[in-house]
């Protein structure tokens, strides 16, 4: 976005997507009827329920953009913002997004228009279009008003402190798994912003094919998990319990053409990669982890910091033949140019721990030299010092 | 009222909690840890995490000081989240090096999703022998709230000892880290 401003473009992305929009309600998707995009919403009248619930959303919206969890990468937030602008076309004024430092997959819509996208849920996306699908299923749910029907359900069961303990401002990841069934959408309402997603795509000139992609992986990855056939127990899909039966409605609705913009998407995400990699590390669940670094290293080639990140967790999980694997990622990783210098700590480790010193010696040296400052450091030189002795 | 509400729930979530006062001078945890206390400290024995010893001065969601005590190979670090019963167990193994214990620790306490980043790892003399120490900086996840912590550990005879400590990182953690460093340094095995 070199050289336009953020409101130019925004100003853009909304009167080109009106246009697309426009001519995308012509031809409706199957199951839904004559639904059309409504009008935007007036703000609620401060006294009414409706009103109150805006406000609390207002202060929580405050209260996310002070939080330290939210990513402040101006780039990253434009291009967000674009997305859902396209997708919302004339709603697009309405429409805030915020990417959230989160692992788990998560997004979500307030009724006042404030979304969070966790980044979680975008290192899982492989292109622009399934990130669309998911931006799209949560415009879905605005538009239909369906959040806004959850937390007056809330309100009413006298449960509404503890939804916004555990739903408001980024969550309390912990709690999700516990208390996510008792504050979702219904199976009907899911089924209508997965609808809506994917006609709000197709106007925006997305390939709507890759809508059901989004949940195959999901169920691949939770099918990773030892014991488990279904992602509807993991925190981390907990608020978007991945079904095959969602899975495959979508790719029963989607329709051939379209732009996936794969490069586009991965241009924005190779920069946050290293952190939001090391936070998907820092799970502990390896097994999910893995089926999704195997993903990551098929779509994207053999590149260094993914080969490290699979290392570390083969490192880590350590079953099986995971540390002969890990050897063969973190060499790869430290033969690559600009690969990340903690590569060469991991194969150190890995070489200390099977007791080939000559190596360990060689890859702990390098990543000294590579990271004199590193906090490590001094227990790193106690290691070249044991075995000097 | 939102930040006291999440804390109700967890309380909720993770059991009933029940509060001991500890004394100052000489306390044995769990049998095997001694060490040497400046003043006296509350204890918390929770239904969910009755294996880890947990102290605090100023409350529970203040500050705390965690033994682990004779953890031994192939032993739950910690108990899986409520409502997550696929979550990996975070297992301790005999073989793991610092790098590795940290780790498993840094795992523990960012599975309700807050934020940890490592600022230093250095070998340090614990319990008489080689240790580890490390110190980070933790932001909650519940309330944005930035939390230093430090740790000391180490294997001996292919069990894990450790003490860690964590705390506001303005005003609580500066005012208690000295006597955590003192009563660390000083503790021996039983």
């Amino acid at each position: 976005m070199h050289g336009i401003t953020r409101r130019g473009f925004l100003r853009w992305g909304c009167m080109h997507c009106a246009l697309v929009a426009g001519a995308a309600n012509a031809q409706q998707m199957q199951g839904l009827g004559d639904w059309a995009v409504p009008p935007r919403f007036a703000a609620p009248d401060p006294a009414s329920d409706e009103g109150g619930l805006w406000a609390t959303m207002a202060r929580e919206e405050q209260r996310l953009r002070r939080s330290p969890f939210m990513i402040r990468d101006n780039e990253l937030r434009e291009y967000l913002q674009g997305i859902a602008c396209k997708l919302g076309a004339d709603h697009c004024p309405d429409i805030r997004v915020y990417a959230v430092r989160a692992a788990m997959f998560n997004a979500s819509m307030a009724p006042n228009g404030m979304m969070q996208v966790w980044s979680g849920l975008l290192l899982r996306m492989e292109n622009e279009a399934q990130l669309a699908a998911v931006l799209g299923h949560e415009i879905g749910h605005f538009l239909q008003r369906h959040s806004l029907e959850r937390l007056r359900d809330a309100r009413v069961r006298s449960a509404f402190g503890v939804f916004m303990a555990a739903f408001g401002l980024v969550g309390a990841v912990a709690q999700l798994g516990a208390l996510a069934g008792q504050f979702a959408y219904s199976r009907e309402q899911e089924r209508e912003a997965d609808r809506i997603g994917l006609e709000l795509m197709s106007a925006a000139g997305y390939d709507t094919r890759e809508a059901s992609k989004v949940w195959a992986n999901l169920l691949a990855e939770a099918a990773a998990r030892p014991g488990s056939d279904s992602s509807s127990n993991s925190v981390l899909f907990a608020t978007h319990p991945a079904s095959p039966e969602r899975r495959d409605m979508l790719a029963k609705l989607a329709r051939p053409g379209g732009e996936t913009r794969e490069q586009a998407y991965q241009a924005q995400l190779r920069r946050l990669y290293p952190e939001l990699l090391d936070d998907e590390v820092r799970r502990g669940q390896y097994d999910e982890s893995m089926m999704l670094l195997d993903r990551l290293i098929d779509r994207q080639g053999r590149r260094s910091e993914l080969l490290y990140f699979r290392g570390e967790v083969r490192r880590l999980r350590a079953q099986d033949d995971d540390l002969d694997r890990a050897l063969v990622d973190l060499r790869a990783a430290t033969d690559a140019e600009g690969g990340l210098p903690q590569a060469h700590r991991g194969l150190g480790l890995l070489y200390r721990a099977r007791n080939d010193l000559p190596n360990a010696r060689a890859a702990f040296v390098r990543y000294l030299e590579l990271a004199p400052q590193a906090g490590d450091a001094g227990i790193i030189k106690t290691y070249l010092d044991e075995m000097k002795s | 009222m939102m930040r006291l509400l999440a804390l109700v729930l967890v309380f909720l979530v993770t059991g009933c909690v029940t509060v001991a006062k500890v004394d100052k001078g000489q306390q044995i945890v769990q049998g095997r840890l001694v060490v040497e206390l400046e003043g006296p400290w509350n204890q918390f024995a929770s239904v969910g995490q009755a294996q880890i010893p947990t102290w605090t001065i100023d409350g529970f969601s203040v500050d705390r000081l965690q033994f682990f005590v004779g953890v031994t190979d192939g032993a739950v670090l910690a108990p899986a989240q409520p409502g997550a019963k696929d979550q990996r167990p975070l297992v301790f193994r005999a073989q793991m090096q610092p790098h590795e214990i940290v780790a498993l620790y840094e795992t523990y306490l960012t599975r309700d999703g807050s934020a940890f980043k490592l600022d230093r790892l250095e070998p340090i003399q614990f319990l008489g022998g080689q240790g580890f120490r490390f110190a980070y900086l933790l932001t909650r996840r519940m309330d944005g709230v930035q939390l230093s912590g430090v740790g000391y550990g180490a294997v001996r005879g292919g069990e894990l000892f450790g003490i860690v400590y964590q705390a506001p990182r303005l005003g609580f953690f500066p005012r208690y880290s000295k006597q955590i460093e003192t009563m660390a340094l000083s503790a021996r095995l039983n």
